[in-house]
């Protein structure tokens, strides 16, 4: 016998059922309140364009892109503290040796002294051993965004409760739970790019990088841009540099009032900081370097960003200090008064050092050639001008 | 909580299968046109011969990876993420989720017979995943074995298929007293008999409408009698066809009986009744 296929009348068939269902109570069935539920740790994700970042740049892009396994990453997190700390002269096998020892009154100097992988593991460990302790007790916040038969949901904020929980799983013994995490399930359609902003910048903590790249995402969210569900490299942030407000009054407002309510100026500063390089982004990131600071970093050539920013790092210089290193031209007459006491030779080389930002390698080469007239001779100079140099430095390190 | 429903009878040819794919389908379509937030429903198939899953997926080609017997052999910690994976969309209704049977199940049992906590390797890991399903259906294979108690174990609501035959309604008091068995012997005190659906009714029979007024007369049967579906050529047309009945025929007797099945168990739900 042929079969009947009929979805029409199949419908016709349940719609009857559904509305004797209904009689009387129509939105019986409706829920649209916001659940709480325990979800299992494999089906939460943490969002891959989060501009808050836990995992260091190389392990969020190989996490992100299915590389590693959360277990996997949170293994190279680990290998990558331990080489650190060992280099630093504090070993250690398990992570739970990683959190200060009450006892020990020095706790305080060391501190200062761990590197933003050590600080961020100490962090976690910290983190799942109060979860083990105490239990879960803030659930994290997470967007349903399922599809077919793949159950998934997207860490909206809570990233940090996620990775601790994975580490107390997998990496802290006597672990006893079951591999459930609590967790408020948001519907697709309720999230925004402006609810996360607003969730990430009321708390304190987020890096001048972080902020760049929050406002990259409103900005290209209100330009239509679509925004991907998997790791972008920071291209993606950067085509924001071409965007601005202008032309999307309507969304001002609430794009300022997301960014923690800053004004304009402060939000071109702060998206400006996209112009920095990848090694220096990453860098100023992890360090949490201020965007007073970077705003130096930004007017000079892209190839100096990375050293200058780890000079920030290395010397904790501060804005002034930024702001003279990056300008060739930073002294004042004042600033000259003294220099002028020293044989005019040593002034000129002084000055000099203040213009190596803002020169490229190939540029000085011509130069030199061009001064010179050979080749050869240019590079003697070069080698007389380097001894000068390392004689300097070995001054000013005894000095 | 998730209401899961098991159709359980330790005597074949019953009608398990058709009523556990016809109700999780029913349960699917009704929820999803009352507006509920979760429409999706998962049909587990218990049973080694797979019919089942091959009525709902068109395939019977599971295997050692992809079907319940991956979920039953993974390890405690991993089974529920296991269980997600194997997890396949039926052809009749994307809410409608299939967690496969292969022919594997029957050695599994033996495989499984001197593991600790067996019984509870189905109940441990859906109870994990649980949440997402607004219904969950387990269909299960004609015997009290390993695998039945499983899907017993990991139920809330035991429906139990009957002929309208002498010899079936006599053994239905034993399927009655397994189920209660289940309950008290392992501590399940939330498994209850949902009811008692007579299958293959035909009412120009005299014998068949003998027993069912019997069992309507009966003082605990007669209370647990939740549908009457009858004997209709369009279900097996419908299984050749690997269609649901709904589909294959919606004005078909069976059809209309078990849609207003699925509407008293969906009413149950919405009250969190028994």
């Amino acid at each position: 016998m042929p079969p009947k296929n009929n979805s029409r009348r199949m419908d016709e068939l349940l719609a009857s059922v559904t509305e004797d269902l209904l009689e009387g109570n129509p939105q019986q069935f409706e829920d649209n309140s916001i659940r709480v539920e325990r979800i299992l740790l494999e089906m939460v994700r943490p969002d891959p364009v989060q501009p808050r970042r836990v995992l260091p740049e190389q392990l969020h892009l190989a996490f992100h892109s299915s590389r590693l396994t959360p277990t996997q990453a949170l293994k190279e997190l680990v290998h990558l503290v331990q080489v650190a700390a060992r280099q630093r002269g504090r070993p250690f096998n398990n992570v739970l040796e990683l959190l200060p020892n009450p006892d020990d009154d020095s706790g305080d100097e060391q501190d200062a002294k761990l590197s933003p992988e050590e600080q961020l593991l100490r962090d976690l460990v910290n983190l799942a051993v109060t979860i083990r302790d105490d239990g879960q007790v803030n659930p994290l916040t997470v967007v349903d965004v399922s599809e077919g038969v793949m159950r998934q949901f997207r860490i909206e904020t809570g990233e940090r409760r996620y990775w601790a929980t994975w580490l107390l799983r997998d990496f802290i013994p006597s672990y006893d739970g079951d591999g459930m995490i609590p967790c408020i399930i948001i519907p697709a359609e309720r999230s925004s790019v402006f609810r996360q902003a607003k969730e990430n910048t009321a708390r304190s903590g987020l890096s001048a990088i972080a902020m760049a790249r929050q406002a990259a995402l409103l900005l290209l969210t209100v330009h239509g841009y679509q925004i991907p569900d998997a790791a972008v490299p920071n291209d993606f942030y950067r085509q924001a540099l071409e965007l601005d407000l202008r032309g999307k009054r309507e969304y001002t407002e609430a794009v300022l009032s997301a960014m923690g309510g800053i004004k304009k100026t402060h939000f071109s500063a702060i998206k400006s900081l996209l112009r920095l390089s990848d090694e220096a982004m990453e860098l100023a990131d992890r360090h949490n370097i201020e965007e007073f600071k970077l705003r130096h970093v930004v007017a000079v050539s892209v190839e100096y960003h990375a050293e200058i920013v780890r000079q920030i790092v290395d010397f904790n210089l501060t804005s002034k200090q930024v702001k003279e290193l990056c300008q060739g031209d930073g002294l004042n007459d004042e600033d000259n008064e003294p220099l002028e006491k020293l044989p005019p030779a040593a002034v000129k080389m002084a000055k000099v050092t203040h213009s190596v930002t803002t020169t490229s390698p190939q540029d000085f080469v011509l130069a030199l050639i061009q001064q010179e007239g050979d080749p050869a001779i240019a590079l003697a100079r070069l080698q007389a001008m380097r001894k000068l140099v390392l004689e300097a430095e070995r001054l000013l390190g005894g000095e | 909580m998730t209401r899961t429903f098991v159709l359980t009878n330790h005597k074949g040819g019953v009608g398990k299968s058709t009523s556990a794919t016809t109700i999780a389908l029913g349960i699917a379509g009704v929820l999803r046109r009352a507006g509920a937030s979760n429409s999706r429903v998962l049909l587990i198939d218990t049973d080694s011969q797979g019919h089942a899953t091959l009525v709902t997926t068109g395939r019977n080609d599971f295997g050692a990876e992809d079907s319940l017997y991956a979920v039953l052999s993974a390890d405690r910690p991993n089974a529920a993420q296991v269980l997600s994976e194997c997890i396949v969309q039926s052809t009749w209704d994307p809410d409608l989720h299939v967690l496969p049977a292969s022919p594997m199940l029957e050695g599994a049992e033996r495989e499984l017979m001197r593991v600790a906590g067996a019984p509870y390797r189905l109940a441990d890991p859906l109870s994990r995943i649980a949440n997402h399903y607004a219904a969950i259906v387990i269909d299960t294979r004609p015997s009290f074995s390993l695998m039945t108690e499983m899907g017993l174990i990991a139920a809330t609501d035991a429906i139990v298929p009957v002929e309208p035959r002498y010899l079936e309604t006599v053994g239905l008091m034993s399927v009655m007293s397994k189920i209660n068995d289940i309950r008290e012997g392992w501590r399940h005190p939330n498994l209850r008999i949902s009811g008692i659906l007579v299958t293959k009714m035909d009412s120009r029979i005299r014998g068949h409408n003998h027993l069912l007024d019997e069992l309507k007369g009966h003082s605990v049967l007669g209370k647990l009698l939740i549908g009457v579906i009858p004997a209709n050529e369009a279900v097996s047309y419908a299984h050749h066809n690997h269609l649901s009945v709904f589909n294959y025929d919606p004005k078909a007797p069976a059809s209309r009986a078990y849609a207003q099945l699925v509407g008293t168990l969906v009413r149950r739900m919405a009250k969190g009744g028994a």
